[in-house]
């Protein structure tokens, strides 16, 4: 074998980053041809103001897939979460300072009880989640039918405002996943999903706290949900139990389409991230030359299978 | 013994059906190293997970280092010192050697974060103490087997170590290797480790051990200086009775019939690359070597379930060209596979499924399953057999490990009228499981079929076999029979080719898998 | 040394747990009934009862299917999704005429073995998880669906179609007959036919499976096709109840038909399942959700209960059979 070959298959990881990143490089040249106004700093703002609520759930999920699992309760908890922000904020809109930090612990909890689920009762992760996605949506429907609820001025800011020309959403991002990419390759306890991920009788055997990990990214999971939660209601300014349902399995495509796999172990946050920026621009230019939405979810379908192609294909 | 490293005292473990640990004392001192002895299915691989904190015995006390203790987890006994080498590799093939070897024991540079450079610096520490040239970098799926193993090994010079244990590190190193790994056990010997060892070779528990602690069926058969006992001595003890009385009289005269498998100068992947060999009818046939020498992926390629790059396999004088088992299966070939739980087993379904899997048409009339007609084959082969069950509607998974093994046997000897290919045929059963498979693999070879037997049991090959081939990095390395075969005579070819190889191949170093 | 010391007491302490295993769910569900009878004179009722029986009748009919594909370890999030587009088929015809009815079927019933096919394709042959593959196929028959309709489906359907629903054979609803057709059908080719057996061989161990002269490739497609056509067939069926056609038809089928799955012993880990069984899930699901409205509760509970019950059975079954 050349060792050109072997460089490749240790980097396979890298490869799949270059093929995302020549996509979007590729889409952008094409946005730029198909509409004079694709590439213009309004656009290119609009796309980056859009990033986080896909870009926080994706992340989550990143967490989850990684160590072996699946988080199918992301969307009905993003639903849950902006009905009670919004419901609460336009009961006291003075309570902003209580809102926030409370949206933030119920989800990390509800994430920590979909690990523990898994690891007490050993139920497949689908299984759990699935069930635990259900109880959220009945139990936000029970309490908000209709999308409803309001937000004060200031915290709808924290979706519009930009530094430089650049939202602050799209700086948060940036930063929570340069702080999650570190933390999962620079940090003993990040590694340590890889590790469980990998290989969990084997993690077991190496005597790491795998039962820890698993809640441990399914509550880092909550609380990108949470996150993601707080930037959407500031944007719409209403809680809707309803506007999570599509999001947990758009959460999934960024993942793959980054070159994680779904039995866990291999794959990163960049790929993640990447794949953000290349669905998200897609849609936008698809939206451009106005395709209709219809068309945007098949073409989401075929992403899926032709990432999961791409990457499955080059693992041997 | 207050001074021991660790001390087990009346250690019990149960599961339904068996009894891996009865009532068992272990200790070992500091500055020992003491080996563990028993056959397959003795308890040895049980007793170390309780020490290592895999497993929670039900009843009995741990001591360590003078206090009581009571694992709750590997990571229990892992803090306070204790490395167990498992017998299955506990590494991640994803990600690289240096994240291996410091899995648990990452250097930390600036803030606290992890620092790469360190890390690679460690390890590459780590494994000159040892001894290995291993890249760092390198992820562990690129690596051969005997690097895999040497790095599992590096893993237990990491940290600070006061019980080591290793659990058959030797089945898939040799030579070199193995010297090493001597030396580094000698060494944390004389700082004062206490060193547990397992393996199925006896001149290695000679040459390295200080006592040694025989188990026979989850029972202490007991503990002694190594120099006090014969290698006999060692062998009755493990085995509970004679060699003489455990495997079935070999057949007066050689088999000179036609042969029912001929294979030449077969390649067959990066394990497979030059193989020759013949079963004639009514003969058993040995296949010998280390772990990873090959010897399994001969076998898929016979059976077809692996490709044939170049070569002919002939079978029955006419050349064999099948790709898939279904083909095979109807020639009347069959192929007892390794690892009866991963591609042998239906685990959740009953005996009597288990048992006509590979001949449905047999009980199928009309696209649908004849049960009466199932049953009763099934009944029939478990009373042939004597597979110890109620009823064929049981779930296999609740038999123990050799009646498992007995009927995988009923299943192939059903169908397999030509030849039968039996791949560790007796791992993980108890002995007199054993002695009966014995004589069902040599009343087969009677009855006229062939029979080819890859095993990593010495003993075993030379107490069945008629012929043995001996194989080591994807080649025939020799064929011995009649007076020539001994245990030392196969060991010696397996070793010195894996040798002369490396040697060879340290000039222009080609990477394998 | 045989496993086998205390014959009397092993076998006598296997019984009570498969007796437990094998009737926990009738008993559950006579509970049920029982609970339900008594909270509300309603639900005895005939006309309850037939409702209750013509909603589980479409729902059965994809677990069914949703049976074949989870005993391959495997998982089709796509049902529901087809459902619509089946019922979106349907009205592609712009029939108005009974005549029409047997084109539709068989229209519907090709896309829905295609689309099958494709999955079975992608995780049998292409090594894509059953998740992504069809959750990949969902979305993409969302969109060719929302894409064809405009966002608005016209309704056009044979005045027949309703008779799937309501009709009456002999005093006996017509979609029970057609679920109990399909479910004894499927009953004897996967309990007692050849190809149920290799069903659960590869289930069971796909190694094996294939060393036994089995090929689990063309087994898992199959199982995927089995999965669509139920699906497609409870689609019409379901499309004869609701009566007009919207672009959510049977939306929540997928969640629903592997709640009762899973809820009828079916294990998600392959090779272990009874159609008859998942069948009672079905019971006990319609059940539960009438009994939700009887009582008054908000409808929204369903989904609350559902959520514990998958959750509860899953655990249920681990522990009964670890």
């Amino acid at each position: 074998m050349s060792a050109i070959a072997m460089d490749i298959r240790r980097n396979r990881l890298m490869l799949s980053y270059l093929i995302v990143a020549v996509l979007l490089v590729l889409l952008a040249v094409a946005g730029g041809f198909l509409s004079d106004r694709f590439l213009t700093w309004r656009n290119i703002g609009n796309l980056l103001q859009q990033l986080i609520v896909l870009g926080m759930v994706s992340l989550g999920q990143t967490f989850v897939v990684l160590m072996g699992g699946i988080d199918l309760a992301i969307g009905s908890l993003v639903g849950a979460l902006t009905v009670f922000l919004a419901n609460f904020l336009e009961w006291r809109p003075d309570l902003i300072w209580l809102a926030l930090p409370l949206a933030l612990i119920a989800a990390t909890g509800v994430g920590a009880i979909n690990g523990l689920l898994t690891v007490v009762l050993r139920v497949h992760p689908l299984i759990v989640t699935l069930g635990m996605s259900s109880i959220i949506f009945g139990g936000t429907l029970m309490y908000r039918k209709e999308p409803g609820g309001s937000v004060p001025r200031a915290f709808a800011d924290i979706a519009y405002t930009k530094v430089g020309g650049i939202p602050i959403s799209a700086i948060v991002l940036v930063v929570i996943f340069v702080l999650a990419g570190l933390w999962l390759q620079r940090t003993r306890t990040g590694r340590s999903i890889y590790f469980a991920g990998g290989d969990r009788e084997a993690a077991r055997l190496n005597g790491l706290p795998v039962d820890r990990i698993v809640v441990l990214a399914y509550a880092l999971s909550g609380l990108c949900a949470g996150i993601a939660a707080i930037f959407l209601t500031a944007r719409t300014g209403v809680g809707d139990p309803r506007i999570g349902v599509a999001l947990t399995l758009q959460s999934v495509t960024p993942v793959v389409v980054g070159g994680t796999i779904l039995a866990g172990g291999r794959g990163g946050v960049l790929g993640t991230f990447l794949g953000v920026l290349l669905v998200t621009m897609l849609n936008s230019l698809l939206n451009f030359v106005n395709v209709s939405s219809y068309y945007q979810w098949v073409i989401q379908g075929l992403i899926i299978l032709i990432a999961v192609g791409i990457h499955s294909s080059r693992r041997k | 013994m207050s001074a021991s490293v660790i001390e087990l005292s009346q250690i019990e473990k149960d599961y339904p059906g068996v009894k891996p640990l009865d009532k068992v004392d272990f200790a070992v001192q500091p500055g020992e190293i003491h080996a563990l002895l028993g056959e397959n299915g003795a308890g040895k691989s049980t007793l170390i997970r309780v020490m290592g904190g895999v497993t929670k015995p039900n009843s009995g006390t741990i001591t360590y280092l003078g206090k009581p203790v009571s694992w709750q987890s590997p990571k229990a006994a892992r803090a306070a010192g204790i490395h167990v080498i498992h017998q299955e590799l506990a590494l991640f093939p994803e990600l690289s050697v240096a994240e291996n070897i410091l899995v648990d024991a990452q250097p930390r540079g600036m803030l606290g974060l992890i620092s790469n450079r360190a890390r690679h610096a460690r390890a590459a520490e780590i494994l000159a103490q040892l001894g290995v040239d291993i890249p760092t970098h390198a992820k562990i799926d690129e690596l051969p087997l005997a690097d895999q193993q040497m790095v599992e090994i590096a893993k237990a010079l990491v940290g600070d170590v006061r019980l080591l244990i290793l659990d058959e590190p030797t089945a898939v190193i040799a030579g070199r290797e193995v010297d090493l790994l001597f030396e580094n056990m000698r060494r944390l010997r004389n700082e004062g480790v206490g060193i547990v060892y397992v393996s199925h070779r006896l001149e290695e528990i000679f040459e390295i051990a200080d006592r040694v602690t025989i188990l026979k069926d989850g029972q202490l058969v007991g503990t002694s200086p190594v120099s006090a006992l014969t290698r006999e001595e060692m062998i009755t003890k493990m085995v509970g009775r004679r060699l003489s009385q455990i495997y079935p009289p070999r057949r007066a005269a050689p088999a000179d019939g036609p042969d029912v498998l001929s294979v030449r100068n077969l390649r067959a992947g990066p394990r497979v690359r030059d193989v020759s060999l013949n079963v004639r009818v009514g003969e058993i046939v040995g296949v010998a070597g280390m772990v990873g020498s090959g010897r399994t992926e001969v076998a898929e390629a016979i059976f077809g379930t692996r490709a044939v790059d170049s070569g002919v396999i002939e079978f029955d004088g006419k050349p064999f060209e099948r790709k898939l088992p279904k083909g095979s299966i109807g020639h009347g070939l069959g192929f007892l596979t390794e690892s009866r739980k991963d591609d042998g087993l239906f685990l959740g379904l009953p005996i009597s499924a288990n048992i006509v899997a590979p001949d449905l048409d047999a009980i199928t009339r009309r696209g649908l399953i004849d049960r009466k007609q199932e049953r009763a084959v099934a009944t029939r082969q478990i009373q042939d057999f004597s597979v110890a069950t109620p009823s064929p509607d049981v779930k296999i998974g609740n038999l123990s490990g050799g009646n498992q093994q007995k009927v995988l046997f009923s299943r192939w000897s059903r169908i397999a009228s030509k030849l039968l290919i039996l791949d560790e045929p007796t791992r993980g059963v108890d002995i007199g499981a054993k002695v009966e498979i014995y004589r069902i693999v040599r009343r087969l070879a009677d009855s006229g079929v062939g029979v080819l037997m890859i095993s990593s049991e010495l003993p075993e090959i030379v107490g069945l076999s008629d012929r043995v081939f001996v194989m080591a990095q994807g080649h025939i390395v020799g064929e011995i029979k009649g007076d020539a075969l001994g245990e030392e005579a196969i060991m010696d070819l397996a070793v010195r080719s894996v040798e002369d190889r490396k040697a060879g191949m340290d000039q222009h170093a080609e990477p394998v898998g | 040394m045989t496993p086998l010391d205390t014959p009397m007491q092993r076998s006598q302490s296997i019984s009570i747990a498969s007796v437990f295993e094998r009737y926990g769910l009738v008993i559950f569900l006579v509970a049920l009934m029982v609970v339900a009878a008594i909270a509300s004179p309603t639900f005895l009722r005939p006309a309850n009862l037939v409702n209750v029986l013509t909603i589980a009748a479409p729902l059965g009919m994809v677990v069914v299917g949703q049976t074949f594909v989870i005993l391959v370890r495997g998982l089709d999030l796509s049902v529901a999704s087809l459902m619509a587009t089946v019922a979106v088929l349907a009205t592609a015809f712009k029939a108005t005429t009974n005549e029409a009815i047997p084109m539709i079927f068989i229209a519907a019933i090709a896309l829905s073995a295609v689309v099958g096919l494709v999955n079975g394709w992608l995780v049998a042959k292409r090594n894509v998880s059953p998740f992504l593959a069809t959750l990949a196929m969902m979305i993409i028959l969302q969109g060719a669906r929302f894409a064809y309709t405009g966002g608005a489906p016209i309704s056009t359907l044979p005045p027949g179609m309703g008779f799937l629903a309501s009709g009456r054979v002999l005093g006996i609803p017509v979609n029970l007959i057609t679920l109990a057709f399909l479910a004894t059908a499927f009953g004897i080719v996967l309990h007692r036919s050849r190809l149920g057996r290799e069903i659960f061989m590869v289930g069971s161990n796909p190694k094996a499976a294939f060393l036994n002269g089995v090929a689990p490739d063309r087994v898992v497609i199959l199982c995927y096709v089995i999965c669509s056509v139920c699906a497609g067939i409870g689609g019409l069926f379901l499309l004869g109840y609701v009566g007009t056609v919207s672009n959510w038809v049977g939306q929540g089928y997928e969640l629903d038909s592997i709640v009762a799955a899973v809820m009828g012993g079916v294990a998600l880990s392959g090779g272990r399942g009874n159609v008859f069984a998942a069948l009672l899930g079905v019971a006990v699901l319609v059940v539960i959700n009438n009994l939700v409205l009887l009582l008054g509760f908000p409808i929204e509970m369903q989904l609350i209960i559902k959520g514990i019950i998958i959750i509860g059975a899953a655990a249920f079954y681990r522990t009964r059979l670890a």
